[in-house]
This record gives C-alpha cells, structure tokens and sequence, in this order.
C-alpha cells in the first residue's frame, strides 16, 4: 500500500506549473477530495474550462465564491466546496479604492492611461492580484483550506515572487526617477538613473507617447498606498512560508516538460521556497500483459491488431518511464512525488473529479508521510 | 499557394510547436533558406533539430537551414545602444537593477522592439527567397505579443512610434509576409483554445493568414465491427477504446477546425520510444507531402 498524500494539515495549497498540464483539473480535484473529507475549501481558479464549470456543477464562471453541490460523491459532515475566478482587473481597482489616501488619489489612478490601458502588462500585476485575492480568502476563517491555481507562469515563479517585486519596484529607485516626490526611501539620482531617465525622455520624445507623463502619475499615485500594500506584500510573503502552505507543481510527463519542471523547482529554491510535491497528470494507464491476447477467442486478425495496438502503447509508456525516472531524480529532499493516471476521457462530471482526487491519494515516495504535518 | 515568409506557431502547452517548427524548418529548407528562431531562450526547436543554443547565439544546421534565439532583452539592449551613443553610459545602465524596472514599467517597448525584429528578418528572409520559422510562446502570451503594435499605436496619435505601430500592423495583415500556424492536440481544452486563438487573430489583429496544425492524429487501426468487441475484451480491450478515442477525438477536432474555416495539416501520432531527430524528419516529410497538397 502506497502511502497517501495527506493534505489535512494544510491550510493552503498553492499549484504551480506550465500552460497545458491539467492545473486546474487537479486543483479542483485537490480542492474537492478535501472537501469531501469534511473541510470547507475554497478554490480559486485562474480561467477554468467550461467542461470543468460543467463537471463541478457551475453554469458560468464569477468572481464571487460559488457554491458547488456535492450530492452523490459521498461527502463527510462540514464539507464544503466555493469556487471563484480570479479577476485581476477587478481586484486591482477594489484594492486602489481601499488604500488611495484620497478620492483624488483614487481617481488619478484609476483614470491613468496606463492603469487603464495596459496594468495587466505592467510586472506581475496580475500575479501580484491573485495574491492579494489569497489574502483576502485567508482572512476568512471559516475556511479550512485554499486552493490555489496560478496563472501560467511565464517566467516559471512570477506568482510566487510577485508582492516581493511590486514591493521593490515601489521602494526603489526606479520610483525616485519615474518622479515620486522624494522617494520611499529618499534615495538620490545616480548617474546611470539619470542617464536612464535621459533615455526614457528621448524615447519619449522620439515616439511621441507622452507616455512618461504617465508612467509617472502611475508612481506617484501609488505613494500614498504604500504602506497598505508593504504591510499585504509582507503577509502574502509569509503566507507562502507558513509551514501550513503547500507548494506543489503539476507536471506532464512529455520530455519537453522535464526542463520546465527542473526550472520551477530551481526558481522557488532562488527565492527560499520549497516545492513540497511534484504531481505527474494523465499518465499513461498499466500495460496489460501481452501474452494474454493469445488467450482470447477472436479472430486472428483482430489478435495482430491488439498486438500492434499495444506495441504502440508500450512505446509511449517506455516514453513516459524515462520522463518519470528524470523527474524523480530532479524532486528534492522529501518531496512527494503523485503520478495521476489519465481518466481516457476529459473530466465531466464530479464523480470524474473525484476519481481523480483518489488517483491523487496514491503517493510514490519514501518520505512521503512527511507531507503530512 | 505560397507560404507566408514568415512563420509563426503558437499553441497550447504540450501541443508540440517546437517540434512543428523543428518539422517545418526541415520541410521547407530542402528548397528555401530557412532561419529557425525563437522568442524566450527555451531554443527547444533547436534542440530537436539536433543542435544546443544553450537559450542563445546562431548555429548553421545544414547547408539551407540556421537556428537562432531572439531575446527580448537582447532588441532592448541594441536599441539603448544605439540611442545612448556613450558605450560606458549605456553598458552600466543596462547592468542597473533600476534600469530593468523601468523598462517593465514602459510597458510593451521589449514586446514593440522584437516585433520589429520579427518584421526586418522577415524582409530578409523575402530577398533571399527564404522563409522565418519562429517557434513561439504559448498562446496569451503570443497574443499580447502580437497586439502591442496596436496597442502602442493606440497610444501614441502621431509621432515615429505612431509610424511604426502602422507598419507593423500592414506586416502582420499582410498574408504574403506574416501568417500564424496555431498547434494543438486532439484533446478539447486544446481545441477550444485553438479555435478562440483563431478568432482573436483574424477579429482583433486583423491577421489574415490563420492556420492549424492538428498534432498527434492517431491513424485508424480498428473496424466499426471491431470496436464494438472492445467491452469484451478485458484490458486489451481498454487500450483498444484508448486507440479509437485518440481517432474520435482527431475526427472531432478536424470537423470543428475546418468548421471554423481554418486551414488543417495533421501529423501522425509518433508511437515511438522517443522523439528525436528521425521522428522529427519523418514529421517534416508528412509535413512537406501536406503543403504540396496545399
């Protein structure tokens, strides 16, 4: 018996991994299995495909929690399980309206061009955002757990590392040159700031943006905020380092996804955080034993296809062993790894969530009865 | 019917775009210079075609075919340098933590400057009579990407950024010079995605020439008669239902691609212990056999 991949002490789990690889599926997943032992979850998702919506009993997607309903997956009393969107627009201007020192304030940033049109472009706002929206949820203590999914990371941890960054950007002396008045910390201008913000101004200049101008109001608008997002930059940073917290990373087991996993562990290691679990999606199914086809009564032709067909299976699976014993070299010290077998078919209904949630709860790893705390 | 000088393939994760690209740059460079290149250093195109850029630098591949990264950092840096003329000012500024906040804060100008990148190679690739592969991001990021130039020509009325902006947007809509290969698997979420991707190019960017690449298409193996055994037949009799699946999945995704108007090629599901050079050769052959048809 494999030991089980316990997740009931932790309050939070985070999932990280690259576009493609069945994030969300196995957040939800994750979010539901613990649901049904009796937890109130929240699972905020970052754009959940209308067939998940349709699996977990939701119409349409909102930014608001959703209640989803678990008749007839067998739940435990306390269950309970919300969803919500992660609307990073949304969340922005709510934070604006809550820390602007001023209607003034409020509304120059709110009205800025470049808040308007382009913020979601500006570093990790929008990972910045689904951070803030955590904070929010964790407030709430009649919540047992949150799950987590991110955005697809570009640059594999930005999510991770994004109240750090907006807290730098503001404190630097980037915002000294694009115009904060003196400066959070009232750094003066070096010369390469200067030669820099001579650059800014010919570039200015030259493409006719008038685009500084606003860079600017952006900085300087935030000024008054600053404390109010250090003090949220500084929970969600601690949040994430919280023993309660659980960072694990979905994978495939494609080669070309073996790079991008080493990446993601790397990274979080850079910035002092651990991947707790690595979870391979839809492997492949066991092979059955090909000796047993000859013992079937059909006709001989369709024995020569069963054989071909499992030849050519046997080779995506021998594929799919190499990944796995390089991904499981790469996992570090203690770290679970979960191999999710693939249902044969996309996910539904919530009795399909909750399959996979079981296929979840077998764990290959040594150490893995350290996940539970 | 003639190819776009410029190729440019996005997709989902996990639908092969840098093995498409790695197959298309083969096909086509058995008569076209071809210059392979990618956007974000993953140089994972390269690595396919058999040769390791380590995320930078050019490499000839043979005598037709060269690879390349692009980085954006990169355009950001030659454009600094050319507006800073002072080497010593502008190799310290680029080394300036500060500087690289800036810059993000400018947003799009890194996006704006590679695009233009894009554009100057595709000319070239135009007087050669050759043909640019880019092996790009996934598809949001391809998006935002794509719709900088609009976006920043939005911002600016007038002015040279205002010009450029205009120039890039005639380069992306016009289909003897730019055109999209969008990859994706059989699977829905992939489809869905393709077929939204699809839309936003032709809709909101006014990208002309959209096509797909339907990866992974297993080929029939079992009869109608056949399949209806496979309850039957124990757990061969799930893998042969895992068999049909893939072909159903296939069916349903060529029916909805052409549906839409897209322009479908498929490439073989691969059932091989690896994918290397060979299988990535073979690919380029379907590949070139499916354009000729074209």
């Amino acid at each position: 018996m494999k030991p089980a991949l316990s997740l009931a002490g932790y309050r939070l789990i985070v999932c990280l991994g690259a576009g493609g690889v069945g994030k969300t599926t196995i957040a939800a997943a994750l979010a539901l299995g613990e649901a049904l032992n009796g937890r109130a979850v929240d699972v905020m998702t970052v754009d959940p495909a209308p067939r998940l919506l349709d699996a977990l009993g939701l119409d349409t997607d909102s930014t608001e929690p959703r209640h989803v309903e678990l008749n007839g997956v067998g739940h435990r009393p306390g269950a309970r399980l919300r969803v919500l969107k992660l609307d990073p627009k949304a969340t922005f201007d709510s934070l604006v309206e809550r820390y602007a020192p001023s209607a003034a304030a409020r509304d120059a940033i709110l009205q800025n061009r470049i808040y308007r049109n382009l913020s979601q472009a500006l570093t990790g706002v929008s990972d910045y955002m689904a951070m803030e929206k955590l904070l929010e949820l964790h407030a709430d203590r009649g919540t047992d757990l949150i799950v987590l999914d991110t955005p697809p990371a570009r640059h594999a941890i930005d999510f991770l590392d994004a109240p750090r960054r907006i807290l730098e950007l503001l404190n630097s002396r980037a915002a000294v040159l694009l115009g904060a008045s003196s400066g959070f910390l009232g750094q003066s201008l070096k010369l390469v700031d200067l030669a820099a913000r001579a650059v800014l101004k010919a570039f200015d200049r030259l493409t006719g943006l008038g685009l500084l101008a606003d860079v600017q109001g952006f900085v300087r608008g935030f000024e008054g905020m600053y404390q109010g997002f250090a003090e949220r930059a500084e929970r969600a940073q601690s949040l994430l380092r919280d023993p309660q917290c659980l960072i694990l990373i979905v994978t495939s087991s494609e080669a070309e996804r073996l790079s991008e996993t080493r990446a993601f562990i790397d990274s979080l290691r850079a910035i002092g955080l651990k991947a707790g679990a690595l979870i391979v999606n839809r492997t492949l199914p066991e092979m059955p034993s090909l000796a047993e086809i000859a013992k079937l009564k059909i006709a001989p032709g369709l024995k020569r296809k069963l054989r071909r067909n499992w030849n050519d299976f046997a080779a995506l699976k021998s594929r799919e062993a190499e990944s796995l014993s390089a991904l499981r070299a790469m996992i570090p010290h203690r770290a679970a790894l979960a191999v999710v077998p693939d249902l044969g078919r996309e996910p539904a209904r919530l009795v399909d969530l909750a399959a996979i949630a079981r296929r979840l709860s077998g764990v290959e790893s040594e150490d893995a009865g350290e996940l539970g705390i | 019917m003639a190819l776009p000088r410029l190729i440019f393939i996005t997709g989902k994760g996990g639908t092969g775009k840098s093995t498409v690209a790695a197959a298309m740059a083969h096909a086509l460079a058995r008569s076209h210079p071809v210059l392979v290149a990618d956007l974000d250093q993953r140089t994972s195109a390269a690595r396919l075609l058999g040769t390791n850029l380590n995320g930078r630098g050019t490499a000839r591949i043979g005598k037709r075919l060269e690879v390349r990264a692009l980085s954006p950092r990169a355009e950001l840096e030659s454009f600094i340098e050319r507006i800073v003329p002072l080497k010593m000012v502008s190799r310290r500024m680029l080394r300036s933590r500060t500087f690289g906040y800036v810059t993000a804060a400018l947003p799009g100008l890194e996006a704006f400057l590679m695009l233009d990148r894009l554009r100057i190679l595709a000319g070239e690739a135009a007087r050669d009579d050759g043909y640019l592969v880019i092996d790009g991001p996934a598809t949001g990021t391809a998006l935002e990407l794509l719709s900088v130039a609009a976006g920043l020509g939005r911002l600016a009325p007038s002015g040279l950024l205002h010009r450029l902006a205009l120039e890039l947007e005639k380069f992306l809509g016009d289909p003897d010079s730019f055109g999209v290969v969008i990859t994706l698997s059989p699977e829905e979420a992939a489809l869905r995605e393709a077929l939204e991707t699809a839309a936003a190019l032709d809709e909101r960017m006014g990208i002309r020439r959209v096509g797909a690449i339907l990866n992974g298409v297993a080929g029939r193996l079992f009869s109608r008669a056949e399949a209806e055994l496979a309850g039957k037949l124990g757990e061969h009799g799930q893998l042969m239902a895992r068999r049909i699946e893939l072909g159903a999945l296939a069916e349903r995704a060529r029916r909805r691609l052409s549906g839409a108007g897209l322009s479908v090629i498929e490439l073989p599901m691969l059932f091989r212990t690896s994918l290397g050079r060979r299988e990535i050769f073979e690919l380029s052959q379907a590949l070139e056999a499916a354009l000729a048809r074209q």
